[in-house]
């Protein structure tokens, strides 16, 4: 069992409230004022077929364009994995049959807006557009949804039984979920409600171009001070750290919950990134997204910075997801230029 | 590094329709007697559809694990609790024990049950919003898991009909691997007008009894219920000083790739599923001593299915039967529902009856139809296959 085991990230392919599948963001990224903002969507007529598109709900539109773009991108036919994590799944399908329910009564339902509302027809649908009999898992754990799915990869490469695993993160909002994310205390004060469709493509094979490496993923609920001390250690010694990318996100209660990386790990930067991508249940994924294009790129930008200046990236970024207060995901991306 | 990666069963827990617990539960199969029938505890118009519910109102529920009334809670995390406590004791699990575990539930309608009653109170007041936090799968696992202690880990898998399952099988990777030394895995799911109303708007639900194999078979009846089971490596039992009850040997999963809803005519993702548990195990089809077969009863699946096995199995065919036809399809639940009806059979040495079968088909294979006792088991297959062709296979063996 390889413990020093190694996962390159292919690519990685977003859309969200920033330019749609491009990088434009870390020079120039959209600003908003509004308090729910809904994803920027692409074209998907090179995606998918228009008799296709008009049966697929928005999530599943963008979840095949963020899918075929970075299996395009890495060079791969058909992953040996599907793996999803999604908070709500279809939000739009499930409010239009629960709305039909509720106000119109158990008469007239439709059978499509159903299926669209199970969670995992994303991954079922990414499974039937690839022809891809391999493994096919989805995980809803509120915004540990993605993060659980990219464990359940990391275990697959672990034991062997894949070479190469789509990992994808998918979230749509509607107006009335959106005051439902608000009530509910998953965005909160000063948060913009947003959407995300994340797709990164993993694997082993070391011949192939890759953004960074993924090296090494610990999720925890409740832990003491002291696990979560060992985590982050077990993870980053002799690991030069050029920053963390948290969630914090300017509200004081979320943010209170990263204030023990500056007693643990002082000299290294935060680095946030739900200014620029919104707050969904798919957020860690925009931010493993931020962190593998800045590793990519060599250079963190200002944009994600605390005070406003690039960091340049010569070594890895610790990734600190914390949901609720309680569950926590550490993860280490690796720059692949030099010896670190 | 401790060589053994053997994946122990040390405990489980059921609640169900055919029974609110492990005895209760064995009593019903070993009688052969049906849970299923007209629905008594779910609010719906459509009372022509025969159900497999769980005996017990949320109420009932919140006094049996002494949850205050007016606490928020939803069905679905009710029967998760009572299955809970239900595994953790008869593993013997303390609370010591239990932080040094992790949970992973299945679940896919979640908090459904109190989202379709409060819904226009989400939106138009504020009386209900404490069930906005209940809505989603994940708080449904959280519910379930802080009721008993604080577990490490917490995952939720939402996988349609083959959540528990897959729930189980991710257990399995963890402990193999060294992750954790226990892992509690299932799943949970409760009846709602919601995906009553979906499967209907699909057309796959029988009004009368389901009969899966069957010539005449018209569809499912739903069902619901909660069961878990302890994993656990073998290291960590010695030292708990547990005796294993089985072995969780095989776990495949396989996507048809075929359809949102129905299964590919040659079962493929079935076959795959199966073929995949089996080298996972190191056992050949002609191990396999009995199939709990998913069979749901809609026409599709049953055939499909039957493929899928006579190309895994050709003429070494072991019993198969569908207890579904028993507990309704309790849908995310039913993987760890049926892996628990498994463990009974292995440990009890007998083979449970498809009820309600009749007329066998060729295009279908034949279930066993009568309760047979008696037997001895060494390996059992378990068959969860959800919407999507989300497809998966577990083995158990006995413990040696």
């Amino acid at each position: 069992m390889a413990q020093d085991l190694k996962i390159r990230i292919y690519s990685a392919r977003q859309i969200s409230i920033q330019e749609p599948l491009q990088e434009s963001w870390m020079d120039a990224p959209l600003t908003y004022t509004d308090g729910y903002v809904r994803a920027v969507d692409p074209d998907f007529k090179q995606f998918v077929s228009a008799g296709d598109a008009r049966r697929m709900g928005r999530l599943l539109k963008r979840a095949i364009a963020t899918s075929v773009s970075a299996l395009q991108e890495g060079g791969v036919d058909m992953p040996d994995a599907i793996i999803t994590g999604t908070g709500f799944g279809s939000v739009e399908n499930t409010e239009l049959f629960l709305d039909a329910l509720v106000r119109e009564g158990e008469q007239m339902l439709k059978p499509t807006q159903f299926m669209q509302s199970t969670h995992n027809t994303a991954s079922s649908l990414i499974g039937i557009h690839t022809h891809c009999h391999g493994y096919n898992s989805t995980y809803s754990q509120k915004g540990l949804s993605f993060d659980c799915a990219l464990y359940d990869a990391w275990l697959q490469f672990r034991m062997g039984k894949i070479g190469s695993a789509l990992v994808g993160a998918h979230d749509e909002m509607s107006s009335v979920f959106s005051e439902f994310m608000r009530k509910a205390k998953h965005v909160r004060e000063g948060e913009i409600c947003s959407e995300a469709a994340i797709s990164v493509l993993l694997g082993t094979d070391e011949s192939k171009p890759a953004y960074c490496t993924l090296d090494g993923l610990k999720l925890l609920n409740r832990p003491t001070s002291q696990e979560l001390s060992d985590a982050i250690h077990s993870l980053t010694d002799g690991c030069k750290l050029c920053g963390v990318m948290t969630g914090m996100s300017g509200n004081r209660e979320n943010d209170s919950w990263y204030g023990f990386l500056n007693e643990l790990i002082p000299d290294v930067p935060l680095l946030s990134y739900k200014q620029i991508f919104g707050v969904n249940f798919s957020s860690s994924a925009t931010g493993l997204y931020a962190a593998a294009c800045c590793l990519k790129k060599g250079q963190i930008p200002a944009c994600l910075t605390r005070n406003g200046a690039p960091v340049r990236t010569d070594g890895g970024i610790l990734l600190v997801n914390i949901v609720d207060g309680r569950h926590y995901s550490i993860s280490l991306l690796k720059s692949l230029c030099g010896n670190y | 590094m401790a060589n053994d990666r053997s994946v122990l069963i040390t405990g489980y827990g059921i609640v169900s329709a055919i029974g609110l617990n492990v005895s209760e539960v064995l009593d019903s199969l070993l009688a052969n007697r049906t849970g299923i029938g007209s629905i008594k505890y779910l609010k719906t118009g459509h009372t022509e559809f025969p159900v497999g519910e769980v005996k017990l109102t949320d109420g009932e529920m919140e006094r049996m694990m002494g949850i205050a009334p007016g606490t928020p809670t939803t069905r679905t995390a009710l029967m998760g609790m009572i299955a809970l406590h239900e595994a953790l004791a008869s593993a013997g699990m303390g609370a010591g024990d239990i932080e040094k575990a992790a949970f992973i539930n299945g679940t896919t309608v979640g908090g459904m049950d109190k989202s379709e009653q409060y819904y226009l109170d989400f939106i138009e007041n504020n009386s209900h919003d404490a069930y906005i936090s209940t809505h989603d799968c994940g708080s449904c696992s959280e519910m379930i898991a802080d009721r008993m202690g604080r577990f490490k880990y917490i995952s939720t898998i939402s996988t349609a009909c083959s959540s528990a399952a897959n729930a189980i099988g991710q257990a399995a990777a963890m402990i193999r691997l060294g992750d954790v030394d226990i892992v509690v895995a299932g799943g949970s799911e409760c009846i709602t007008k919601f995906h009553l109303n979906g499967f209907n708007s699909l057309m796959i639900l029988d009004h009368d009894q389901c009969r899966p194999f069957d010539a005449g078979r018209a569809g499912l009846n739903l069902g619901e219920g909660a069961a878990f089971l302890v994993l656990e490596s073998r290291e960590s039992a010695q030292r708990r000083g547990v005796k294993p009850l089985a072995v969780l040997s095989g776990y495949g999963n396989a996507c048809d790739a075929f359809h949102q809803t129905a299964s590919s005519p040659n079962g493929e993702g079935a076959y795959l599923s199966m073929t995949k548990a089996l080298a996972d195990a190191g056992l050949n089809p002609s191990d396999i001593d009995y199939i709990n077969a998913h069979g749901t009863g809609t026409p599709n699946n049953d055939v499909s299915e039957s493929q899928a096995m006579r190309r895994v199995f050709g003429t070494s065919l072991p019993p198969v039967s569908s207890t579904k036809s028993l507990t309704g399809h309790t849908t995310s639940a039913s993987g760890a529902i049926e892996a628990v009806i498994c463990l009974m059979a292995l440990k009890h040495g007998f083979i449970p009856a498809n009820y309600a079968f009749e007329n066998a088909m060729e295009d279908c294979v034949t279930p066993v139809d009568k309760v047979l006792k008696g037997v001895s088991l060494n390996h059992v297959l378990c068959n969860s296959f959800g919407f999507g062709g989300n497809d998966s296979s577990l083995i158990i063996s006995r413990a040696e």
